[in-house]
C-alpha cells in the first residue's frame, strides 16, 4: 500500500489518461505489467537458481526452462507447469515447495517470496517475454523499445472525414478499436491558446487574438502554427523542456554551489538550436563533441559547436574537492547522456551489470572512459576557488592573438589612468589637507546599527541660527565604522534662510534631482548649490551617474565605482533592493577607505542666518556597525579659488577618465576572449572498472566502447577520447532508440502526454508504449525528414488529433478528449508578467554574479544569492542546493538530475501562493492600471481581462460574475483597488491557470 | 483561541479548524458556509496527504526532530571517557579522513574535554555540565554512542542524516514520512522544518525531490511571518469576497467541463488554504500558553526567537496533527562547529538545553510523549584529538558520535553502544545512520524497506540498500 509508483499518485496521471492515448492502455499496462513481473521476480530466480542445469546444452532430468514450450512440455516426470485450473499443481511449483518427491533448488529452498511470485506467476498463465525465443538469448530481441523501428501503415477508420494527417488514422485506429468515438475540433480560442502556450510558453496578445478572430480564410490555424514556430518564443519554450532533460542549472552543486558565469551560453545555445530548428542528429552531436566537431569543420559557427559542450560541463560536482569525487561526476554524466537520448537507466550499471536492462559494468566504464578522457571546465570549489579551463569560443590561434591585444590595451589604458588619476588624486588630497584644519565641526557623531539620530543630537552649537555668506560650504560627511558594508544612510536634511526670503533648500529636493541633467542645482534658479562627494582621500565630486541602480528605474545615484555614492529613491514605493529603500528619500553610503559627503555652497545672493535640521538613519540594519556623521562648514577660499570652484575642476578631470576606466572593467570582465564553459579532449586512456562503484576497488581497465546492447563499437582513434565516434553511434538511424526517445519527447511537448510514460526510461522496467504503432511512426517519419524537429511539430499541431475539444462531454468515458493540462511553473510566472505589462522579452544572457575574484565560498557561507528579473523564467538562475521557493511550489524542474515530465501537483500552497503573495498582489495592480488606462468602461476592462488572461473575449457569464461580486462587497471599491481585487480573482482562477 | 483535541494526539478536522475561524471572525461565515455547503467539492479520492496505516502497529504517531547543525562533541556532551582526561597530550595514530594530507596535522594528540561528566536519573546516564536541563530527563531517552555516518564533511553528512544519502540529491525523512503516513490536519502541512537559517546542506533538508510535491517541507523562519505567504494582504472582509467571487467563477467553469477532479482539487485546495491562514497564526501564537509552559521552556514572554520558541511551537504543530516537525538551532555559520575553541559549546549548549528538557517534560506531562518521537540528531561528532597537546578546537569526527531518541516506543533510560576507551571509534554495537533512519520509521510502524517510491526506473527508500533496525532502542 506504500510502494505506490508515480502513476497512481500524482496529477499529472489524471492528464494521463486523457487524449487519445487511452485506448489500449488497460490492456498493454496489463502486458507491461506481467513483463515487469517476469523481468523483476521469475527471470532472475530462473537464471541463477535453474537454467545452469536446464537450459538449451544442459537439460538435466530431459528438462529445459529457459523456453516456454520446455516449461510446457517438461522433461522425464511430465510438463513443469500447467496453465488454466491445473496452474497450482505444476511439477515446477511442487518441486519449489518442496511438497513432493522432487525438491528444487538441490540442497536448499527458495525464499518464500520467490515461491510466492512462481505460484503467482504460474496461476496468471506464466507469461513469457518472448515465447518463439529462450530467455538466454540476447534481451535486446525480447524488448520492444530494443527492437529495430517497424514499417507502420496507417490503418483506415471510420471517422476518415476528420483525418488531416496520417497520424489522425493510428490514434483514431486506437480510439475506435476501444469502442470510442473523438471529441469533435476545440472551440477556435480554446484551441488557440492550447497552441500559443504549447509552441511558445506564451498566450497569445490581444492583438493575434484580434488578427485570428478577423481572419475567416480556411488557412488561419495553419499559418498561426507557422506563426508560431517561427516566434522566438518557440526556443525559449521547447529549449526549456530539453534543459529539464539535461539538469541545467547556474551552480555547480558541490558543497558551496559555484557559479557558473558562463553556463547561461549553453541554456541560450539550446534555445537558439532550437529556434534555428538544427536537426536532432546535429543538435545531438554538438552537445556531445562540438569541440571537436568546431576543429573539424573551422566554419563559422565554430564558437557555437564548443558551447554547445555544456552539456556535459553542467554535469553536477560533489563534494569539498571536487576532483576527489570526479567519479560521481563522471556518473552523473553517464547517467544523463543514457536518460536524455537513449531513455536507458545506464546509471544503474555503476555497482554491478544493470539488473533488469541488458547493460553490462563493461558497457558503464567503455563509456566512463570516454568523458573520463574529456577535460570539463573547471567550476570551482571550496579548497580551489578559481575556475579554469573554460573553452575559448574561437580557434586557439584567434584566441592568442586576441588576449594579446587585450593585454596591450589594458597596459595602456593603465598607464594613462594612473598619470591622471595620480594627479587628480593628488590635487584632491592637497585640497582636504588644507580644507580640513579651517573647517568649524557644528555637528558629530554616531549612528548605531539599524538606528537614527537627529542632526542636532551631535550638535556643536546651535543649528537654529548659523551664519552663511555667499560661497561658504556646508558639509555632510557619512563615514563608516568597522565596516563599510551595509552603511546605506538616509539622510534628510533641511536647510533654511532666517529672514530674506524665506527660503528652504532640502535633500528632498535631491530625490527627483539627481537623475537630472543638472543635479546641482537648487529650485531657485542657483545652477550649482548641491556637490557629491568622494571624501574617501581627498574631496573630490562622484564622477559617474546611474541612472537605474539595479536596474530599478526609481533608483538613481552618483556614485565612483559601487562606492562612495548618493543615490535616491523617486517612488511613492519603498524599494527592496540590498536593503528596503524608502519612499521618496535620499541616501548617502560611504566607501571602503573613508566617507561619502555632500556638500550644500551659500548661493550668492545670501548672506545672513541659516537653519539646520533633520535626522540620519542606518537604512540597512544587521550590519556588523553603524555609521558615523560630521557636519562642517568651510569658509572662504584655497589657492584664491572658492572652494565649490574646486570641486568642479576635480570632479570634471574625475569625468574625463570614465571611458577609460569602463573599458578597462569591460577588459576584465570578457577577459578579451569570450569563453565557454564546456569540454575538450583531455589525456585519452581506457578507464578501469570501479568493482562495485567503490573508485578504490579497481579492477582491469575497460575499453572505450558503445554499449553491446546498440553495438558494441570500440574506437577507432583511441588517441581521441572518442566522444566524436560516441556522436556518431548515438544518432546513427540503425540506433532505434535515439528517434523513439526524441519523438516520444516531441509528442509529449506538442500534445502534453507522452506516449512512453517514462520518457527517461525505455528499459524493461519503464512503461510500455500506449501507441507503439504510432511511436514507430513517428520515429520513421522522423528520421526520412532529416531529423526535423519543427516540421514534426508542425505535422502534430495540425492534426486532428491535436485540435480535439477538451471540454465537451466525456459520455461516460466514450468519447476521447484533449488532455486539460495545469499551465507550468514559467508559464504562470510570464503570464502574470505579460498580463500585467512587466514582461521583458529581449533574451537573458550572463547573471549578475559577483566577480570571480570576490569569489571565497565555503560550506559556512556558500552561493546564496537570488537575482530578480522581469524577463521570461526561462533565463532566471537557477541554483542547484538552494532552490527559488517559487519553482518549488509549482513543480519547477529538477537542477540536480534529469526531469522527464514535470509533475504538476495541485496542493493549499499554491493557492496560498495566488492569495497573498506579494509578486501577485503587485502584478494585479499592474494590470489593473493598464485596464483602467486603456479602457474607458468596467465591461471593456473585463473584455481585455479576459483576452489578456483566457484569451476569449468576455462573455455575459464574466459581467454577471463581475456584477455579482460588486454587489457582495461589503463596501465600495475606488477603481484601482477593484480592478487589482478582481484581477487577483481572475489570476486565480481556474481558466487561467488550465488549458483546454 | 486554545483549541481541544479530538482524540488524543490528533488535532480537529479541517472542518472543525474553518468553523472555528468563522467563530473568530463573522465576516467569513458567508463564504464559509457556502464552501462547506458543496459536499461534493470536499470529496477528492486522491489526496496524497490523506492519513495512511502504517505497515504495522506503532507506537509513535508523530516526530519532532532536534537537529544540531555542525557536529556536536561526543566527548564533551554525551560519552564520558575518563581515559581522555588521564591520557591528555598522548600521541595516537590514525589514518583519518580529516587528518590525512593535511599540513600541520602529522602528529595528532589525545585533547582533554572541558566539562566535567556526573551520573543522573534511575538510569545513572553519565551526561557533561554542557547540559545541566537535559541531564533531568535522561530516564526518558534513549541514548547511541554508537553513531557512525559516512562522511567528515559538512554538506555530505548533513545531507546524509537528512536523506540517507550523502552525495545525491534525495527526498528528506520528513518527506518519507509524510509520503508513508500522510497527514491528520488538512489545515498545517505534514513537514514544517523551523529554521533561523538554512543548513549546510540548503534546502535539501527539507527537499520532497522526487516524491510528490504535497510532501515537501514547509519552511517556518522564526519571526512575525513564519511561513511565507500565509499573511493576507488585504483585509479579511475584503479576502473573503475576492475568495467568495473566485467559487462563483470556478464553479461556473467546472459545470462547463464534465465536473473535472483535477479542476474540483484546486478549489478545494482554496478552502484549504483559507483554513491555513486561520490555522497556522493559531498554532504559532503563544499567548494563550501559560507562564509556567513559557518557564517550563525558559522562554520569555512575546519573543519569537531562540530553540525555546521553536521548542515550543513545534509541540504545538505536533499537537495540531503534524506529522513530522524538525527544528534546527543554527545555521551553516556560527554553530557548534568549534574548531576554535570548544568553549563556543557553552553558548550553543545554553540555547537548546533548557528547551529541550522543557520540550520532552510538556509533552510527558501532556500524555503526549509516548506517541511523539523526539529525535535529537548531529551531523557527526568532534575529534578527541587535534594537532598539538593544547589546542583548544576540535575537528570532524564521522567514526563515533552522539544521538538520542526519546520517546515514540523509544527504549527510556537506556545507552545503547559504545566506544573505544578514548572516544575514537566504535567498540560494541554500530549505528550507521542507515541503521537510526530504520529504527525510526520502525518506531513509526513502517518497514524502511517496503517504504519504496518508483522513480526513474529504481524503486528508492530512504535507507537506499542498507539499514538495520536496532531492537536494543525498542522499547
Amino acid at each position: 500500500m506504500l510502494a505506490r509508483s508515480d502513476f497512481t499518485i500524482s496529477a499529472r496521471i489524471t492528464l494521463a489518461v486523457g487524449f487519445a492515448l487511452l485506448a489500449g492502455l488497460n490492456c498493454s499496462a496489463q502486458r507491461a505489467n506481467q513483463a515487469e513481473f517476469f523481468e523483476k521476480q521469475i527471470r532472475p530466480v530462473l537464471a541463477q537458481q535453474c537454467l545452469s542445469c536446464h537450459n538449451d546444452k544442459i537439460q538435466s532430468g530431459g528438462l529445459r526452462l529457459d523456453t516456454h514450450s520446455g516449461l510446457l512440455k517438461g522433461g522425464e516426470h511430465g510438463p513443469a507447469i500447467s496453465i488454466g485450473s491445473a496452474a497450482a499443481g505444476s511439477l515446477l511449483l511442487k518441486a519449489i515447495e518442496q511438497s513432493g518427491s522432487i525438491k528444487m533448488p538441490p540442497g536448499k529452498k527458495l525464499p518464500a517470496s520467490d515461491i510466492e511470485a512462481f505460484q503467482k506467476w504460474v496461476r496468471g498463465g506464466a507469461a513469457w517475454p518472448d515465447v518463439s525465443a529462450s530467455i538466454t538469448a540476447s534481451p535486446a530481441a525480447s524488448h520492444w523499445a530494443f527492437r529495430p523501428l517497424r514499417r507502420v501503415v496507417p490503418p483506415p477508420v471510420h471517422a476518415a472525414a476528420r483525418v488531416r494527417d496520417p497520424i489522425d488514422r493510428l490514434v483514431f485506429a486506437k480510439i475506435e478499436s476501444a469502442g470510442k468515438s473523438t471529441a469533435p475540433d476545440a472551440d477556435g480560442h480554446q484551441l488557440l491558446r492550447r497552441l500559443s502556450y504549447n509552441l511558445t510558453g506564451l498566450a497569445p496578445t490581444p492583438e493575434e487574438l484580434t488578427a485570428y478572430e478577423i481572419d475567416h480564410s480556411p488557412d488561419r490555424y495553419l499559418r498561426a502554427v507557422d506563426r508560431l514556430l517561427a516566434s522566438a518564443r518557440f526556443g525559449e519554450q521547447w529549449g526549456r523542456h530539453w534543459l529539464d532533460v539535461v539538469r541545467y542549472a547556474d551552480t555547480a552543486g558541490e558543497n558551496t554551489d559555484h557559479p557558473l558565469p558562463h553556463a547561461w551560453r549553453y541554456r541560450n545555445w539550446v534555445i537558439d538550436a532550437l529556434n534555428a530548428n538544427l536537426p536532432y542528429n546535429q543538435f545531438i552531436r554538438d552537445q556531445i563533441a562540438g569541440d571537436l566537431l568546431a576543429k573539424q569543420k573551422q566554419d563559422d559557427r565554430y564558437g557555437s559547436h564548443v558551447v554547445a559542450t555544456g552539456y556535459l560541463a553542467i554535469a553536477r560536482r560533489f563534494g569539498h574537492d571536487i576532483d576527489q569525487d570526479m567519479n560521481l561526476t563522471m556518473d552523473d554524466t553517464i547517467d544523463t547522456l543514457g536518460k536524455s537520448v537513449l531513455g536507458l537507466t545506464l546509471g544503474c550499471a555503476r555497482c554491478h551489470d544493470h539488473k533488469f536492462d541488458p547493460v553490462t559494468a563493461k558497457d558503464y566504464y567503455g563509456l566512463y572512459g570516454i568523458f573520463s578522457s574529456t577535460r570539463f571546465s573547471y567550476p570551482g570549489c571550496e579548497p580551489h576557488q578559481e575556475p579554469r579551463d573554460l573553452i575559448p569560443l574561437i580557434a586557439p590561434e584567434l584566441a592568442a592573438k586576441r588576449t594579446k591585444e587585450a593585454a596591450d590595451e589594458r597596459t595602456k589604458l593603465q598607464a594613462q589612468l594612473s598619470g591622471q588619476a595620480s594627479i587628480a588624486l593628488k590635487q584632491a588630497r592637497d585640497l582636504k589637507a588644507a580644507a580640513v584644519p579651517l573647517s568649524t565641526v557644528i555637528a558629530e557623531g554616531e549612528v548605531p546599527d539599524g538606528g537614527a539620530r537627529e542632526l542636532k543630537e551631535g550638535a556643536k552649537r546651535s543649528l537654529d541660527a548659523l551664519t552663511a555668506n555667499t560661497g561658504d560650504v556646508l558639509q555632510l560627511s557619512i563615514s563608516p565604522l568597522m565596516s563599510h558594508g551595509a552603511d546605506s544612510t538616509l539622510v534628510d536634511m533641511t536647510i533654511e534662510e532666517i529672514g530674506g526670503r524665506g527660503r528652504k533648500w532640502s535633500t528632498s529636493d535631491l530625490v527627483d534631482n539627481l537623475s537630472s541633467a543638472n543635479p546641482r542645482a537648487d529650485r531657485f534658479g542657483n545652477s550649482a548649490t548641491w556637490y557629491f562627494l568622494d571624501a574617501q582621500d581627498g574631496f573630490a565630486m562622484l564622477p559617474e551617474s546611474m541612472a537605474a541602480v539595479e536596474s530599478r528605474g526609481e533608483l538613481s545615484a552618483w556614485r565612483n565605482g559601487d562606492t562612495p555614492s548618493v543615490f535616491a529613491n523617486s517612488s511613492t514605493q519603498p524599494v527592496k533592493v540590498w536593503t528596503t529603500l524608502a519612499a521618496r528619500s535620499f541616501f548617502m553610503h560611504p566607501g571602503q577607505r573613508g566617507p561619502v559627503a555632500l556638500a550644500w555652497v551659500c548661493p550668492p545672493d545670501l548672506s545672513g542666518q541659516i537653519r539646520i535640521h533633520g535626522h540620519i538613519t542606518d537604512a540597512h540594519p544587521g550590519g556588523p556597525d553603524g555609521i558615523g556623521y560630521r557636519m562642517e562648514i568651510f569658509h572662504g577660499q584655497f589657492g584664491g579659488k572658492p572652494i565649490s570652484a574646486l570641486y568642479t575642476e576635480l570632479g570634471s578631470q574625475l569625468h574625463s577618465q570614465l571611458g577609460a576606466r569602463k573599458r578597462l572593467a569591460e577588459l576584465d570582465l570578457s577577459a578579451a576572449v569570450p569563453v565557454a564553459y564546456g569540454a575538450v579532449d583531455g589525456l585519452a586512456a581506457d578507464a578501469k572498472l570501479q568493482k562495485r562503484g567503490d573508485p578504490a576497488n579497481l579492477g582491469d581497465a575497460v575499453p572505450r566502447k558503445f554499449i553491446d546492447l546498440l553495438g558494441g563499437d570500440r574506437l577507432r582513434d583511441p588517441a581521441s577520447s572518442g566522444r566524436l565516434e560516441l556522436a556518431d553511434w548515438l544518432t546513427r538511424p540503425s540506433n532505434p532508440l535515439a528517434s523513439r526517445v526524441i519523438v516520444n519527447r516531441i509528442w509529449q511537448w506538442t500534445v502534453g502526454v507522452p506516449i512512453v510514460a517514462t520518457p527517461n526510461d525505455f528499459g524493461t522496467r519503464g512503461a510500455a508504449p500506449t501507441n507503439p504503432e504510432l511511436l514507430d511512426y513517428l520515429a520513421s517519419e522522423f528520421i526520412r525528414s532529416g531529423w526535423n524537429i519543427k516540421s514534426m511539430v508542425r505535422r502534430i499541431a495540425l492534426s486532428s488529433a491535436f485540435r480535439m475539444s477538451a471540454v465537451t462531454s466525456a459520455k461516460n468515458g466514450q468519447i476521447e478528449r484533449f488532455a486539460r493540462r495545469r499551465l507550468t511553473t514559467e508559464e504562470i510566472r510570464d503570464a502574470m508578467l505579460a498580463a500585467s505589462g512587466d514582461l521583458d522579452l529581449k533574451p537573458g544572457e550572463a547573471h549578475p554574479f559577483p566577480a570571480e575574484s570576490s569569489w571565497h565560498f565555503s560550506q559556512h557561507a556558500p552561493f546564496a544569492d537570488e537575482y530578480s528579473t522581469t524577463k521570461r523564467s526561462v533565463y532566471m538562475m537557477q541554483k542547484r542546493n538552494r532552490r527559488i521557493r517559487f519553482f518549488a511550489i509549482f513543480d519547477g524542474p529538477d537542477p540536480n538530475s534529469s526531469t522527464p515530465v514535470r509533475d504538476l501537483t495541485t496542493v493549499p500552497t499554491q493557492a496560498l501562493y495566488f492569495m497573498n503573495d506579494p509578486f501577485v498582489h503587485d502584478r494585479a495592480s499592474r494590470m489593473a492600471a493598464r485596464l483602467i488606462g486603456s479602457k474607458q468602461n468596467d465591461a471593456a476592462r473585463l473584455d481585455l481581462a479576459c483576452k489578456l488572461l483566457y484569451s476569449r473575449p468576455v462573455t455575459a457569464g464574466d459581467l454577471a460574475d463581475m456584477d455579482a461580486y460588486k454587489k457582495s462587497l461589503h463596501r465600495g471599491l475606488e477603481p484601482t483597488a477593484f480592478w487589482s481585487a478582481y484581477c487577483r480573482i481572475l489570476f486565480a482562477s481556474n481558466e487561467f491557470l488550465y488549458l483546454d | 483561541m486554545e483549541m481541544t483535541l479530538e482524540d488524543k494526539g490528533f488535532g480537529q478536522t479541517r472542518r472543525q479548524v474553518i468553523q472555528s475561524g468563522v467563530l473568530s471572525s463573522s465576516l467569513l461565515a458567508g463564504l464559509l458556509q457556502e464552501m462547506l455547503a458543496d459536499a461534493d467539492i470536499t470529496k477528492i479520492s486522491d489526496d496524497p496527504l490523506a492519513p495512511k496505516k502504517p505497515h504495522f502497529p506503532a507506537k509513535a504517531k508523530r516526530v519532532i526532530m532536534l537537529y544540531m547543525t555542525g557536529g556536536v562533541s561526543h566527548v564533551d556532551t554525551f560519552d564520558h571517557k575518563p581515559r581522555l582526561y588521564q591520557d591528555v597530550g598522548r600521541e595516537v595514530k590514525l589514518d583519518h579522513p580529516e587528518i590525512r594530507n593535511r599540513p600541520g596535522y602529522e602528529h595528532i594528540f589525545l585533547k582533554r574535554p572541558q566539562w566535567e561528566f556526573k551520573r543522573y536519573g534511575k538510569s545513572g546516564t553519565e551526561v557533561s555540565g554542557l547540559f545541566p536541563h537535559i541531564s533531568e530527563v535522561v530516564d526518558d531517552i534513549a541514548l547511541i554512542r554508537s553513531m557512525q555516518t559516512d562522511h567528515s564533511n559538512h554538506y555530505n553528512a548533513t545531507l546524509g542524516m537528512h536523506t540517507g544519502s550523502f552525495n545525491f540529491a534525495r527526498p528528506s525523512i520528513g518527506s518519507w514520512i509524510s509520503y508513508g503516513l500522510g497527514s491528520f490536519n488538512k489545515n498545517l502541512p505534514s513537514f514544517i522544518t523551523i529554521a533561523p537559517a538554512q543548513t549546510y546542506a540548503g534546502t535539501q533538508v527539507y527537499s520532497s525531490d522526487f516524491l510528490p510535491g504535497a510532501h515537501q517541507g514547509t519552511l517556518v523562519v522564526p519571526g512575525s511571518e513564519p511561513i511565507a505567504d500565509i499573511k493576507p494582504l488585504v483585509a479579511s472582509a475584503e479576502q473573503s469576497d475576492e475568495l467568495a467571487a473566485l467559487a462563483r467563477i470556478n464553479s461556473r467553469h467546472l459545470a462547463a467541463r464534465d465536473e473535472e477532479p483535477v479542476l474540483k482539487a484546486r478549489i478545494k485546495s482554496f478552502e484549504t488554504a483559507f483554513g491555513m491562514q486561520v490555522a497556522a497564526p493559531e498554532a504559532f501564537d503563544l499567548s494563550r500558553e501559560t507562564e509556567a509552559t513559557h518557564k517550563l521552556y525558559g522562554l520569555e514572554r512575546g519573543s519569537t526567537k531562540g530553540f525555546a520558541w521553536q521548542c515550543l511551537v513545534a509541540r504545538r504543530l505536533a499537537e495540531r496533527g503534524v506529522r513530522f516537525v524538525e527544528i534546527i538551532d543554527t545555521g551553516s555559520s556560527g554553530n557548534w562547529d568549534s574548531h576554535g575553541d570548544m568553549m563556543d559549546h557553552a553558548r550553543l549548549a545554553m540555547n537548546v538545553d533548557q528547551p529541550i528538557k522543557g520540550l520532552i517534560k510538556d509533552l510527558k506531562s501532556r500524555g503526549m510523549l509516548e506517541d511523539t518521537l523526539v529525535i535529537w540528531a548531529t551531523e557527526f561528532g568532534r575529534t578527541p584529538f587535534n594537532n598539538s597537546a593544547d589546542a583548544k578546537g576540535r575537528e570532524h569526527h564521522n567514526w563515533a558520535f552522539s544521538c538520542w531518541l526519546g520517546g515514540g516506543g523509544a527504549k527510556p533510560g537506556v545507552t545503547y553502544g559504545e566506544t573505544d576507551e578514548y572516544g575514537i571509534k566504535v567498540a560494541t554495537d554500530p549505528v550507521h545512520v542507515h541503521d537510526f533512519h530504520a529504527t525510526i520509521l520502525h518506531l513509526m510502524g513502517i518497514d524502511h524497506k517496503r517504504l519504496t517510491y518508483r522513480h526513474s526506473g529504481r524503486d528508492y527508500r530512504l535507507t537506499d540498500v542498507f539499514g538495520n533496525v536496532i531492537q536494543g532502542l525498542l522499547a
